[in-house]
This record gives structure tokens, sequence and C-alpha cells, in this order.
């Protein structure tokens, strides 16, 4: 009786209210597996708003994201690198435009077994002699003459993810040099192989995202590493990574907005809502959020239909250097 | 001499010690076997036991909240899929299998023909499953390319069942949706006054302003109003025949993909329950001046249909536990906002639900993926029951 009662009630009360419409349509999310918590966190959110938007997000790699994009079957791609000219020409032919949005920082994180006390902090000349093919010390005693002469054991990210991908540039890019792959090497797709390799050996070192050694901080020891500007060792942190005084390891994480998809109502209520709650999406999904400055130029770009990217020159090279000093408006290529 | 082997108390006993230790190895290795199976289960049991509850086997994903998720999408899904796939494989499956026995032609050529179907059956049962995934997604999803593939901010090429509107946001911040007509954009700019439809299916007008301060300032009076030049966006409503081509990433292409996966062996199994069909029942049919149809339809297939069951139900226990065809065809789906609507939508499965949670960094999920394990091999093991009841009941009334 109860319950026909306040159903009653419920439809009375609807009538009321009768010409309101709830939003509905279908949002396509594809692209980087290491943006995906974050387009997950911002659909959760959204969901709990507008109940009718299907939205669903696919994690097949920044690639394949890049991929999606060009041939129109996504509407926003998330990224763990900026788009590369190869990339770029091909959603270029294809006629489509996006606008390059940066969301979140991701802190690339170097850890050993809690038993190893031996290392303080890394530099990164330290880093290209244990992981860099040229060099591929076989003892902790080859990287300093006061560490023990042990065999290293070196687990590392499968050579398809964005993060052998990042940690490659950083320390071999110059030289053209890329990750070793000898007999000490162990590499896995499955971050979770790396954790269980690491935790289980006292001469183990391997590295990972941020936001993975945060959800698993047991049993694994964050390596502070020398900042090439300051000289100073900084160990991995929310804020360290924010202040950008974790460097060379903190990387920039993108979503590509299809303008064309941001004429629909869904997609352009979707991203101004993660533009509102960006930050508490970014920490949620375990990463470091972004400078106001970026994420209001970022806003902007979206507002006015600004598209193109700001990391590839005229001359199809690419911009490197910090998220601030490249996310201007006098780089944006537009397209 | 050869007879000295076997007079040679020496060789005798050597003989006999070679056949106790290799008697001893099989029951090490087999004994493995099943210690292998009992620490597998009892880790399962373990780590996944207690997540059982009737919110778990109802529930649905959710981000970063293990406790909180359940499997409810995904056993909808699995059944769906599995019934929509057995609806499709078992006939086509039979019929093979009948023309396959009983109607072996005379014709030279046709009677090649007719082995190369058998050779290609048998050799189909070995393909791995992936195969099939990828077969599925060239046919079915993207239809050889035969029509222009789905993409979001086209119209759908061909589609049935599906009413068109425009959303669009007034200045009253309400969402108002007004009939599509002929126009097909995703995407449209206001340019006119437009008859919209409420919720109650009643009709108003939507005025268009230049700029705000034309629109009244009464909040309830402003959800009538819209300013001229913004964007309206494409809506399909639609119904549950809802239909599509090419099929895209949907349960019906993840079914059909599984049927192309079950199909050799609802044809080889049902092969054998038609073989097992004693001659000389068909010769008595015969006899009696029965045209061959008449005697699969009244003898044959009255006598094997215990054994085609079997097999039948033992291939959708095996359609319903494949994760890489769907993963092809369909994506990782965890779950979707609204369910199923149509046969056109996109919907968790079990063995999906299991290969993401076991691989989430969110360590509870891999509780939820064991929790996950036991009901779908407790699926798994009601089919397969069935299927063996099946066989112990009626295997005796034939012979």
């Amino acid at each position: 009786m109860k319950t026909v009662f306040t159903a009653i009630l419920v439809l009375a009360l609807l009538s009321l209210t009768g010409t309101a419409q709830d939003l509905s349509g279908n949002i396509n999310i594809q692209g980087s597996s290491t943006v995906q918590p974050i387009s997950n966190k911002a659909k959760e959110l959204f969901n709990a708003v507008h109940g009718k938007v299907n939205i669903s997000v696919g994690g097949e790699g920044t690639g394949n994201g890049f991929k999606a994009l060009a041939s129109g079957e996504c509407d926003i791609s998330g990224a763990s690198r900026p788009i590369k000219k190869k990339e770029l020409d091909k959603v270029n032919a294809a006629g489509i435009k996006f606008v390059e949005v940066p969301v979140a920082y991701d802190g690339l994180t170097i850890v050993v077994n809690p038993e190893n006390d031996f290392i303080k902090s890394l530099t990164v000349k330290q880093l290209q002699l244990i992981f860099r093919e040229d060099y591929a010390a076989k003892t902790w005693k080859d990287v300093d003459a006061s560490w023990p002469a042990e065999k290293i054991s070196l687990y590392i990210p499968g050579s398809a993810s964005g993060t052998f991908d990042y940690f490659k540039e950083v320390i071999g890019k110059k030289d053209g040099k890329t990750l070793r792959t000898d007999e000490q090497v162990q590499d896995s797709e499955d971050d979770k192989m790396l954790v269980t390799g690491v935790k289980g050996e006292k001469y183990a070192i391997g590295f990972f995202g941020y936001s993975y050694y945060d959800a698993n901080r047991d049993g694994l020891r964050a390596i502070p590493i020398v900042n090439p500007k300051t000289e100073k060792a900084v160990t991995p942190s929310i804020e360290t990574i924010k202040s950008g005084e974790y460097a060379p390891f903190s990387r920039p994480l993108f979503v590509y907005v299809n303008t064309k998809s941001y004429e629909k109502l869904e997609v352009e209520e979707y991203v101004v809502f993660m533009f509102d709650n960006l930050s508490k999406i970014v920490e949620a999904a375990g990463y470091v959020p972004l400078p106001e400055a970026v994420v209001t130029a970022a806003q902007d770009n979206v507002d006015a239909g600004n598209t193109g990217t700001h990391f590839v020159d005229k001359e199809g090279e690419k911009r490197s250097g910090a998220l601030e000093s490249v996310f201007v408006p006098e780089n944006r290529a537009g397209q | 001499m050869a007879n000295d082997y076997y007079s040679n108390p020496k060789k005798e006993s050597g003989r006999k010690l070679k056949s106790n230790v290799f008697a001893m190895v099989c029951l090490v290795i087999s004994s493995l076997a099943v210690v292998i199976l009992i620490t597998l289960l009892a880790t399962i049991f373990i780590s996944g036991g207690s997540w059982l509850n009737w919110e778990f086997l109802s529930g649905v994903h959710k981000e970063d909240n293990p406790e909180g998720s359940g499997i409810g999408q995904a056993v909808l899904g699995s059944a769906l899929i599995c019934l929509l796939c057995a609806s499709v494989a078992i006939p086509i499956g039979i019929g093979t299998a009948i023309f396959l026995e009983e109607f072996q032609p005379r014709n030279k050529i046709l009677r090649s023909l007719h082995g190369l179907v058998q050779l290609n059956i048998s050799n189909l049962a070995g393909v791995p499953s992936i195969v099939y995934g990828i077969l599925g997604l060239t046919t079915f999803v993207y239809l050889f390319n035969l029509v222009p593939s789905i993409q979001v901010n086209k119209p759908i090429p061909w589609e049935v069942g599906a009413t068109h509107f425009y959303q669009t946001k007034t200045l009253g911040r309400t969402f108002v949706k007004f009939p599509a007509g002929d126009r097909e954009e995703t995407s449209i700019k206001l340019t006119q006054n437009e008859m919209c439809v409420d919720a109650d299916g009643n009709t108003f007008e939507l005025k268009l302003v230049d700029k705000r301060s034309e629109a009244p300032k009464d909040p309830e009076l402003k959800k009538g109003y819209a300013l001229r030049g913004r964007s309206a966006s494409r809506l399909t409503e639609r119904s549950p025949w809802y239909f599509h081509l090419p099929l895209g990433k949907s349960l019906l292409s993840a079914a059909l993909t599984l049927a192309l996966v079950i199909l050799p062996i609802v044809i080889i199994s049902s092969q054998e329950a038609i073989r097992a069909v004693p001659r000389s029942i068909r010769e008595a049919a015969f006899g009696m001046g029965a045209t061959r149809w008449q005697v699969v339809r009244k003898t044959v297939l009255p006598a094997a249909t215990p054994g085609i069951m079997t097999g039948a139900i033992l291939s959708m226990s095996r359609a319903i536990g494949e994760a890489a065809p769907v993963l092809a065809v369909m994506g990782g789906v965890l779950g979707t906002t609204s369910g199923i609507k149509s046969l056109m939508d996109q919907t968790p499965v079990l063995p999906v639900t299991i290969y993401r949670w076991a691989g989430d960094e969110n360590a509870g999920f891999e509780n939820a993926s064991s929790a996950a394990i036991i009901v779908l091999l407790g699926v798994l093991l009601i089919m397969n029951s069935i299927a063996i009841l099946l066989r112990n009941r009626y295997e005796k009334k034939l012979s």
C-alpha cells in the first residue's frame, strides 16, 4: 500500500515538471590506457548527473586512439603523449579537426625493493648505465663503485606501452639508443608483473606510472631522482610532480576532442563538466592536476574552437620541453 | 629365442617392474593435474567466495569501487548472447549434419563437394577462437566494408526502428527535443522556431532570440527560449527491434561470431549422434516405403535428439566461456549506462568482465574477478550436468 502511494506521489511530482527532458546521446572515448582512469572517473561523475548519456571508454593505446580519431570512430581520444607528425597528417587527410586538451600530469616512478638500502638517489646518467642497451651494467658495482657487486634484475613495461616510450625518450633520445633487452631484463605489458618482480628480489629495479606506484606502495620504494637543473634529489609525490621539481620523469596526459563532435550537445556538456571537475577527477584517478593557467588556456581553446596541436612545429619537428612553455597560443598550428 | 624372454625369470621381473614404474608415473601425473585443479579452485574460492551475495550477482561495474561492483549486466549479457548464438548455430549445425550424414549425393562432382565440406568442418573445429573473432570483425562489424562504416559524426548507413530528434539546451538550462524530420546531420544550428515534444508527449514551441536579454526574465518561461545559432545534436530513440547495417560493435555481432565458433562443434557432435542411430532402423523405415525425408524426420532425428542436445549444450557452454572473440568484436565493455535496449547495444559478458577485473590495478577487483569465476564455473557445471543427464537418460533406450 505504502509503495503504491509513493508511486502516485512521484508520478504527481513528475507531471509538474513535465517539460523537462533528460540529456541523452552517445559519447565514444578511445585511446591510451593511461588516460582511461581519468575518462572512467569523468564518466562516472557525469553519469551521476546525466544518467541517460551512454559513454563508452576504451583503452587500446595512444596510437590506436589517434587512428580512431582519424577514422571518425571516436568523439574523444585519450593520449599519454602529444600527437606525432604522421598521425597529424592522417587526421588532416581525413578532414577531421580537433582541440588539444592537456588534462593531467603523470609521474614516472622508478622503484626498488625496500631491502635495498644502498641506493639513496639516482641520476639520469646512472639510469642510463642501468637501463640503456649500450651501457647495460651487469652489477650494481658497475653503476657506483660503493654499491655491492650483485647482479641487477630489471623489470620494465612492454615496448608497446606509452610508459616505455616515455622512459626511452628521456634516457636515450639524444643518442638514438633504446632500452636493453638482455637476459637480466624481464618485460611485461602487465604492470602487476613488474610490481611482483620488484617486490620479490632484493637487487631488482623497475619503473611504471606514478598512479600505479601509489596504489601499490607496500613492498616498493620509490627512488628520488636527481633533477638535472637544480641537482637536487627529488622523491616523486603529488606535490613534486605538480611543481615540476620531479624532473625529467613527469609527463602531461591529453585528450583530443573532435570539433565536429563538440557540436553535439552531449559531448559539449561532457567536456564542460570535465573542465569544471578536472582536479577532482584527476586526483581520484591517481594523477596530478595541471597548473591553473594551462587548464584555463585549454578551456579557452575549446570555447573558441582553436584547433590543432602545439607540439608539432611548421617544419614537422616535434616540440619538447615543459608543458607551460610549449602549450602557449603562439605554438599552436591551426588546422 | 623368442620363448626365452618369457621363461627367463630375471627378464620377467624386469618387465613387471617396468609396468609398475609406468603405472606409478601415470598416477603421479594424473594426481598432479588433480592437485593443480584443487589448488586453483581453492584459491578462487578463498579470494572470491565471501564476495558472492545478491548485491554482487545483481549489481553493475563501478570504477574504483570493487566492493560495490556486481555482475548483473554481465550475467544478463552472457545469457542473451548465448541464447542468440544457440538459436543461430544449432539449427544450421543440425541441418548441416543431416545433410552430411543422410543426404550423401551420388553425382561425382557433388560428392567431392560433400567431401570438401566435411574436411573443412573437421579442420574448422581446431581453429583458435581469436581467428573467428577477426573473421567476425570483418564479416559482421564492418560487413566487408560493403557499406560505409559507422562513424560518430555521420548518420548510420541503414537503420530501422529508429526515431530521430534533435536535442538542444534552452536558456532555462533545460534540455528539449524536437523531431528531426528529414534532416540527417549529427548537429545543426538553430535557425527557426521548432515544435518541441516534452516528456509527456505534449508539444510546445521553442522560440529563438538573438540575445539573452531578449528572453523573459522568469526562469520558468526561459525554458521556452533558446539562442539563435545554438547547436542542436541528433538524437536517436531506439525501439526494441532497432537494427542497423553494418552491425557495428553490437551484441548481435558478438552472438553471430560465437555462433561461428561453435558451429563446427555442433555439426560434428550432431553427426556422431546421427551416425549412432542403428542402420536397421533406417532400413526398416525405407522398407515401409518412407521417403528419405520421412526417414530422417520420423526415425533418425527422434533417435538422435538426446545425442544432438548433449552436443548442443556442451557447445553452448563453450560459447558462454569465450572471451577472445567477444573482445575482438565488441571490445572490453565492463558496463553500460542504459543496459540492453536492443540487439544493437553493447553489453558486458562474464568472461570479458573476469579478464578486465583480473588485470585491474585496484587489487579489490581481483577478488571480484574470482567471485565472477565461481559464478561462471557454476553455470558451466550446471550446463554440463544437464548434458550428462540427458545422455545417461536416453542412451539405453537407443540400443
